[in-house]
């Protein structure tokens, strides 16, 4: 069957099976900042914005996003994802960075609906993804970072660092 | 990713999902797909989209007490939806935030969480203590009670119908609020054990009390003889006490790898100690 999807702003057409899952179309397009887990839902691995919500890409069936608009990390380039993707580097919150690409886009997808999360709601909202390597506390750190830098207007800083 | 699967459909009404449907034997609705997309199962040939049926209504009216919400409503949808916010003193709202996580709560549906029995599932038992309504199509439309959909004489008819909604109905007169408790071996692991609870009181006294126990390991059921014997009284230190004895001697529980019954006994015991706590703080 064929399918349009929106894709990091690009209107594609895919043929798929109907019992596709969408994280193996979108790696066999060649997106592979979504990474394959555990394919269970639980690791958030594979995690894009499905109309501007994070949803793990291994629990969809691509059909499923048949004329949805989806956001992998490749398709954020705007100023939050910038300054998250620096903040994420100078507090050192990345180690293997297996599971980046879907800690980052939980985070974008927190900062857009919450820009002034408490750190109860940071947790929260990276429930989803599992990290064997930082013990998650520098990525709350970076997190709260870009959160107190937007509030403040300070996002010269980040991009000049990019 | 099911192999055998060769036709994906997106019905425009419930009639033709129904026809769809009973024209193939191994063919499944599909809602938010967290469940289907985990199975590797032969047997579905064809998968039958909901989505497009708009049933993802919600409607709330606070002051009688009634809600409605659409079979495909997303878990997160109802968590977030400041209309229902104090409904039922946020029970409904803090309870399903505690279903998997965020994303999990995005795609996944309060319809498809509550077809299938998942023993773990803490959806079950958040609405077994609202005391809830399952609306569903099955030819026409009709209603059951969620504590009677899976008795065995009904499981056939449960099998060939749409579920279409859930309905709720607080007790017209005085003040219900409810807690819910979860133990799980992390965040990220499905309950083994749960318990959720709702009290209503009308000047001081309790008129109506709902409390279901869950991952047993088996799917939850009601604890009726709790409820029954919190009717008429006063929620106070004593009551807690005796009431959690209760339902630690009643809820039928059983060993599984997570947790043997003698554990499983003390937790029942424990966590309708903390759920009533938690509501008679809430009504002082
Ligand atoms: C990683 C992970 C963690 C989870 N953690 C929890 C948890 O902590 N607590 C909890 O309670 N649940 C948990 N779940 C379960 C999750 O909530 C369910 O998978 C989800 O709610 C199912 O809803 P869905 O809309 O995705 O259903 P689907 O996968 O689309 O469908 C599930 C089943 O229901 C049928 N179905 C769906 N909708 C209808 C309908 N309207 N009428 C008739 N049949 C229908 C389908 O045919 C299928 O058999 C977890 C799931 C995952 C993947």
């Amino acid at each position: 069957m064929n399918i349009t999807i929106e894709i990091n702003d690009e209107d594609k057409e895919f043929q798929v099976k109907p019992g596709e899952i969408l994280l193996d179309l979108l790696r066999r397009e060649g997106y592979t900042s979504v990474k394959e887990g555990c394919k269970a839902g639980d690791c958030g691995a594979c995690m894009v914005l499905v109309n501007g919500r994070a949803m793990t890409s291994c629990t969809l069936y691509a059909a499923q996003v048949d004329g949805k608009r989806i956001t992998t990390l490749e398709g954020l380039n705007d100023e939050l994802a910038d300054s998250l993707r620096q903040e994420f580097l100078d507090v050192g919150a990345i180690q293997c960075g297996f599971c980046i690409p879907g800690v980052l886009i939980s985070s974008y997808s927190l900062l857009t609906h919450n820009p002034n999360p408490t750190e109860g709601e940071i947790k929260a909202a990276l429930d989803g993804n599992l990290c064997r390597c930082t013990g998650y506390i520098k990525q709350i750190e970076a997190i709260k970072n870009v959160a107190r830098d937007l509030e403040g207007g300070n996002n010269e800083r980040r991009r000049e660092k990019i | 990713m099911l192999s055998n699967v060769t036709k994906y459909h997106i019905p425009g009404s419930l009639g033709e999902a129904l026809s769809l449907h009973n024209r193939e034997s191994r063919s499944y609705f599909l809602a938010g797909g967290t469940g289907l997309a985990l199975s590797d199962s032969n047997r579905p040939v064809e998968l039958i989209d909901l989505d497009d049926l708009e049933l993802d209504e919600l409607e709330v009216d606070r002051e009688a007490g009634r809600l409605l919400i659409g079979a495909t409503r997303k878990i997160q949808q109802v968590v977030g939806c400041p209309d229902l916010e104090g409904f039922a003193d946020g029970y409904l709202q803090d309870g399903l935030e505690k279903v998997g996580s965020y994303p999990i709560r995005n795609a996944g549906t309060l319809g498809g969480s509550i077809v299938r029995p998942f023993p773990w599932s803490d959806v079950i038992p958040i609405l077994l203590a609202l005391d809830a309504t399952i609306l569903y199509f099955d030819r026409s439309h009709e209603k059951r009670e969620l504590s009677r959909l899976y008795d065995d004489d009904f499981r056939p008819t449960l099998r060939n119908a749409i579920v279409t909604g859930i309905e709720v109905s607080l007790p017209d007169e005085g003040v219900t609020r409810g807690s819910f408790q979860k133990f799980s071996r992390s965040e990220f692991d499905v309950a083994s054990l749960n318990v959720g609870c709702t009290i209503t009181e009308r000047d001081g006294e309790i008129v109506k009390a709902r409390m279901a126990v869950g991952a047993r390991p088996s799917f939850a059921t009601r604890l009726t003889e709790v409820e029954e014997s919190l009717k008429g009284r006063s929620l106070n230190e004593d009551l807690i006490y005796e009431t959690a004895e209760l339902a630690s001697q009643t809820a039928a529980v059983s060993s599984d790898r997570k947790m043997s019954k003698e554990y499983r006994v003390a937790q029942v015991r424990k966590m309708a100690e903390d759920a009533l706590r938690d509501i008679t703080s809430e009504f002082n």
